[in-house]
């Protein structure tokens, strides 16, 4: 067939992490795509419990200057 | 109470003595406020996202404390922001009580492993002592009969097979 879906599911429940940590870049990585904008859950999958942590941790991240705001790639 | 940890990123040039005062200034700051200071460490330096004060990179210093007095902690955050030597300071609540962070994680295991060989080869070494001690007390008590300068062989003996001690441990 010319669709077919693709399994979506949540990283977190998937990994049995219930909290997100700020200083965790490398996981808050896989959520933003490489303008540095957070992906939005229809394609990431994630349950709405877990993207409001996922979004806070990420601004929280951007605000200390571990995260770009905006990901211009090469300076 | 509740547990709050401050992320503060400071002047990456600035040298390890320089770094300890403004730590040590930071920290007095904070015991101003009642809080009981739990972690302050040197989380790091790290590439900075986006420049801050023309700065592309910044050490990060991890402060974790109980919380104190609510009006003298706006206090202590209008002095983070107007400290020069801080290029930019998050206080954020913390829902669990945080681990005293210990030093040097790394190298502990490695000491953990050493002696659990030095346990395996224990009874042989072990074997090896008993044997040469009672070589040593038999010989001492005949010096003991003679006289009291060849005690002193008698020690030197020990420290020969002190040494041959040694010297089979280093062959295994």
């Amino acid at each position: 067939m010319a669709f077919q879906s693709r399994n979506k599911f949540c990283y977190f429940k998937e990994n049995g992490i219930t909290d997100i940590d700020y200083k965790d870049v490398r996981l808050l990585r896989r959520f933003v795509n490489d303008q540095g904008k957070i992906m939005p859950r229809r394609i990431t999958g994630s349950s709405a419990k877990m993207h409001r942590k996922l979004v806070r941790a990420i601004k929280r991240s951007r605000s200390i200057a571990l995260m770009p705001y905006v990901d211009l790639g090469s300076e | 109470m509740r547990y709050y940890e401050t992320l503060y990123i400071v002047n990456p040039n600035l040298e390890n003595e320089a770094l300890d005062i403004t730590m040590g200034e930071i920290g007095t700051e904070l015991e101003k406020t009642k809080s009981k200071l739990i972690n302050h460490r040197v989380w790091g330096k790290k590439r900075l996202a986006y420049q801050i004060e023309n700065q592309k990179y910044g050490s990060f210093i991890l402060l974790q404390f109980e919380g104190g007095e609510q009006d003298q902690m706006n206090e202590f955050n209008t002095w983070m922001k107007l400290n020069n030597s801080v290029l930019r300071h998050m206080t954020v609540a913390l829902d669990e009580k945080p681990e005293v962070y210990v030093e040097e994680v790394k190298e502990k295991p490695v000491e953990k492993e050493a002696p659990k060989d030095t346990v395996e080869e224990t009874p042989a070494n072990e074997a090896v002592v008993e044997t040469t001690s009672e070589e040593t007390e038999t010989q001492s008590d005949v010096t003991e009969e003679e006289s009291t300068e060849e005690t002193e062989t008698t020690e030197d003996v020990s420290d020969e097979s002190s040494e041959e001690d040694t010297e089979e441990k280093e062959a295994e």
